[in-house]
């Protein structure tokens, strides 16, 4: 243990050499112990206190979690079932949403990013999420199209968005009847029913930036919870790009929960490396790629980004009447005015109060993004905003009613007789109030709702994926060019994957029109949907094909009327 | 195969440094956890005696001060025993002017063996401490009055054997590895130490380390052929079951200075590498009671080694991916490993502002942009340290790599650089 070489003697040698515990040493002073030094008596044992202190220090939850489980969870239930109830027959399908199942459908086949050249128009992770999911469909609901059951995949994302708004109502300090009403005003205003339906991306990024929000005001304060509060609004915006607006109020959320603590920076820190070392991978696969930049012979991120930032033609003000966002504004309104006008206002009043603040500025930020003059609007954009429509409606009213109900009664309860007299004022202020909301909600919505259980839709799309299906001989050498939404009809009815194209790709993709040699000649049928007709101009090659065919049926009426076309190549 | 060596080693590398990560930030999980993590206020009463050992070698331009700062202490029971050579008459010449002017406060032994180092000279001491709990100190320590108050109060309210002490770095301002090194302090005593004594396994630090006497001599004292005694002890009490309290206060914490020169820090960095080898080989961990705690210990006393591997491996895995024939998500995956560690830089730098509020300095804008372009250089150091400890290890050059430096003490420069053989 010790070394023992004797060596000469030490400074001022007093003491002799002891031996002690195996030790040579020499002491130089003799050691006087004598008081203050050192106080002999023994001292009382202290009971012992534990340094680190128990989970009981954190702040104290209202009431059990397994009835909140229990509520959020079967009131979640009961809307995933109005949800499911008729899901293929309303809304009408749309092209977006084939696009995404096509796209979810060559992931599942190995295919890579998208079935055609991946061009970065949004970020994959959406479609990457909608294949672990998409193979439920044909398990459960095989008689279906493709996309009409596909929706029954979105059921799981609506399911725990709907739960994730009961838990960000409740980490807002939100009583228990808060917030099942605002998971019931979320899944149950008729817009929300149609959109929640229909396979789209916002879908994805709305739940993940929910689980965001939910992390980042997490009770304990954890910082693994705020990581991974940054990881979930990455993959949100990843999901879909355009949720990038609402993440400074998920920053908003981090800020007040870590209020008054000593771990704010390191919170933020860890929210902002969670948020970016995820999010960075976007980019790093495209410049991995070499499609960084944009070149001549290649798509790239940055190119896209341009186009959707300066060149996409812009939808026009919300304001200006006529204009295709203020048409857009007009289709979401006929399904709800209520969350969609009573929540934007809510948000402006929640704006004052600090634990509604998050969710409004959520909502105000994406009302402002939709009111900006140019730029473009897409058809799902109110996706995004709808749970935090609904918690900042839902939460005004409920600090409405706490304000009537609770204001200072009790502090000034001195004259009993007059303020037995305004508690029961109050009171019904309170169901008049309620009373009224009610009657004034539940007609509209139980329209609404009632249209989307019994409409069909699309019926016309069904009656045209069985004609291509049984009446069409050639099917495995026919090209047909046709929308979005019939795509993965016509590969699973047997026609080739290489022959059956999306119309806009005869226009946009070099890899399709060199695949052509002859042009229209190639084609032999054109499906023809609204989708098609509806822009024909912009796309010539696609107005060529019309010209050069002749209808072989027709199916559904009107608005939208879907013909069978063939082509027609002896005429040139 | 390549591709799937590469997948396999990314994975790995990311999960180390993600745990690394991880208990690294043991102290901000939440704010519970960091209030924990101070020393409880001391309740006055001074209830155990203390004998603070502080070897001393060629040690005469700073030991006075030291000394005359331990003696500021509020505390009552308390002696110095200052360790001093028998071929180094100057520092032995200062402690006996500090002994004789507080007779029975400060003790001075006479270290006589041939090959001196830190841990022989404090068992030397050892036999003659009185009080209930030995201190170790380096002499060139600034310790704060009120330190042995909360050390008392610590080992009383927690029922400790072992109470460690924050030590820290200061110089930040210094040069470009000292920012690091200090902020490397800062993570370990302020949090990683913390995350160790609560699982049972800790290697203690060289200095503001209390162990009750009769646990220490119980033990054996120090291990002398240890190049990083501290450690040694510390995993050799934690296998004997001894519970360990680590606090940090910054108002209190033991101040210190980093290696005057890079080359400085690269042999003290060899040494303590070479000493966690060691202690590695000598398999007393292998003592701990419970699976975790032996899988801690594995991880932790060759933890520089894989970090130098890393070091190693990353920019290769990064080289390959960007120039090499590899699938996107092969190529994705290589750079996995690199997001726990830009995490890690994020969180140094929050970090660097937290040392700035809790010491007082202002911390500027070239503070964080040295903090950023330093990191991989400093990488590059710590590796080059793994790879010389090991290299030394297996060559079995096991010296006390500064005390060559002695006979030179009359130089200016060589107090410091043998402040370092005595400091750990």
């Amino acid at each position: 243990m010790t070394t023992t070489a004797p060596g000469p003697a030490g400074v001022e040698q007093v003491d002799a050499d002891r031996d002690l515990g195996g030790a040579t040493a020499q002491l130089t002073t003799i050691p006087a112990l004598t008081p203050p030094h050192f106080i002999l008596e023994p001292h009382p044992v202290l009971e012992p206190f534990p340094i680190e202190p128990s989970r009981q220090a954190l702040p104290a939850r209202r009431g059990s979690p397994f009835v909140d489980g229990v509520l959020a969870l079967s009131l979640a239930a009961v809307v995933v079932l109005l949800l499911a109830w008729n899901i293929d027959g309303f809304p009408g399908l749309s092209d977006d949403e084939g696009t995404y199942l096509a796209q979810a459908w060559a992931v599942q086949q190995g295919d890579g990013l998208a079935h055609y050249t991946y061009w970065y128009d949004h970020p994959p992770l959406g479609w990457i999420q909608l294949a672990l999911f998409s193979w439920i469909p044909a398990e459960v609901y095989p008689v279906a199209l493709a996309v009409g059951g596909g929706r029954i995949a979105m059921l799981p994302i609506a399911g725990a968005s709907l739960v994730l708004v009961y838990v960000l109502c409740r980490r807002l300090g939100f009583p228990r009847w808060t917030a099942a009403l605002a998971l019931l005003a979320y899944g149950l205003s008729p817009l929300s029913v149609t959109m929640m339906r229909q396979i789209y991306l916002d879908s994805f990024a709305v739940m993940w930036i929910l689980v965001a929000f939910v992390l980042a005001l997490s009770p304990r304060k954890h910082l693994w919870h705020h990581i991974g509060a940054g990881v979930a609004a990455a993959i949100a915006v990843l999901s879909k790009e355009t949720m990038l607006v609402v993440v400074p109020a998920v920053v908003v959320a981090l800020w007040q929960s870590t209020s008054r603590t000593s771990i704010r920076a390191w919170a933020l820190g860890g929210f902002l490396s969670g948020l970016t070392l995820v999010g960075v991978f976007y980019p790093l696969y495209a410049a991995l790629k070499g499609e960084l930049w944009p070149g001549d012979d290649h798509v790239s991120l940055i190119g896209a980004w341009q186009f959707q930032l300066q060149s996409r033609a812009g939808s026009g003000s919300i304001f200006v009447e006529g204009s295709n966002s203020n048409l857009l504004l007009h289709a979401w309104l006929y399904y709800d005015t209520v969350l969609l006008l009573g929540g934007v206002v809510a948000a402006a009043v929640a704006l004052a109060v600090r634990r509604l603040r998050p969710p409004a500025i959520a909502a105000t930020l994406l009302a402002l993004v939709a009111m900006r003059p140019g730029g473009y609007m897409p058809a799902m954009y109110v996706v995004q905003a709808l749970p935090f429509l609904a918690i900042v409606l839902v939460g005004v009213l409920a600090t409405g009613v706490s304000f009537v109900l609770k204001r200072p009664l009790a502090s000034r309860s001195d004259g009993a007789g007059v303020w037995a007299g305004a508690r029961w004022l109050r009171w019904a202020m309170v169901v008049v109030l309620i009373v009224g909301a009610a009657a004034y909600v539940v007609p509209r919505w139980y329209e609404g709702d009632r249209r989307a259980v019994v409409s069909r839709a699309n019926s016309g799309y069904l009656a045209a994926a069985q004609w291509m299906r049984t009446e069409v001989s050639d099917r495995a050498t026919a090209t047909v060019v046709t929308d979005d939404v019939l795509w993965l009809d016509l590969i699973n009815a047997g026609y080739q994957r290489d022959n059956v194209i999306w119309f806009y790709k005869l226009d946009l993709d070099p890899a399709v029109q060199a695949r052509l040699a002859h042009g229209w000649r190639d084609v032999d049928y054109l499906v023809s949907t609204p989708a098609i007709t509806q822009d024909p101009n912009s796309l010539p090659n696609v107005a060529e094909l019309l010209r050069h065919s002749e209808v072989v049926i027709v199916f559904g009426s009107a608005d939208d009327r879907i013909e069978v076309r063939r082509v027609k190549k002896e005429a040139s | 195969m390549a591709a799937g060596v590469m997948v396999v080693v990314s994975i790995a590398l990311f999960m180390f440094a993600g745990v690394t990560l991880w208990w690294t930030m043991h102290a901000w999980r939440t704010p519970e956890t960091l209030a924990a993590t101070r020393f409880p206020s001391p309740d006055g009463t001074h209830a155990l005696t203390f004998s603070l050992l502080v070897p001393a070698r060629h040690e005469e331009a700073v030991l006075e001060h030291t000394v005359a700062r331990l003696l500021e202490t509020t505390h009552t029971g308390f002696e110095i025993v200052i360790i001093v050579g028998h071929d180094d008459p100057g520092t032995a010449e200062v402690a006996r002017r500090l002994s004789q002017a507080q007779p029975g406060r400060v003790l001075v032994v006479t270290d006589n063996s041939e090959r001196k180092n830190k841990p022989r000279a404090l068992n030397v001491a050892l036999p003659y401490c009185r009080g209930d709990v030995v201190g170790v100190f380096d002499a060139e320590d600034q310790v704060h009055p009120t330190l042995l108050a909360h050390v008392d109060h610590a080992f009383r309210s927690t029922g400790a054997d072992v109470v460690q002490g924050g030590v820290q770095l200061i110089n930040f301002h210094s040069s470009w590895y000292s920012l690091h090194n200090c902020l490397e302090y800062y993570f370990w005593f302020r949090s990683r130490l913390h995350l160790h004594a609560q699982r049972g396994f800790i290697p203690l630090g060289g200095n503001t380390v209390f162990v009750r006497t009769t646990m220490l001599r119980a033990a054996n004292g120090w291990d002398g052929t240890c190049l990083a005694e501290d450690c040694d002890l510390g995993v050799r009490l934690s296998s004997r079951g001894a519970r360990v309290a680590v606090a940090y206060d910054s108002s209190i914490v033991t101040r210190e200075e980093t290696p005057n020169s890079l080359m400085g820090l690269l042999r003290q960095r060899t040494r303590w590498n070479q000493g966690f080898l060691q202690v590695y080989r000598k398999g007393e961990w292998r003592r701990l009671s419970t699976f975790r705690q032996r899988l801690l210990a594995r991880y932790t006393l060759t933890g520089p080694f894989v970090q130098a591997f890393s070091g190693a491996v990353i920019p290769v895995g990064v080289f390959v991916a960007l120039f090499g024939d590899v699938s996107a998500p092969v190529a994705l995956l290589t750079f996995l490993p690199l997001v726990p560690m830009v995490c890690n830089l994020v969180f140094q730098a929050v970090g660097l502002r937290d040392f700035g509020k809790q010491y007082d300095v202002r911390i500027r804008l070239r503070h964080y942009v040295r903090l950023v372009v330093g990191a991989f250089p400093y990488m590059l150091v710590l590796t080059a340290a793994a790879l010389r400890a090991a290299w030394r290890e297996y060559s079995g050059r096991r010296n006390w790599e500064l005390t060559r430096h002695v006979g030179a003490h009359l130089h200016s420069g060589a107090t410091s650089a043998a402040r370092e053989g005595a400091g750990a």
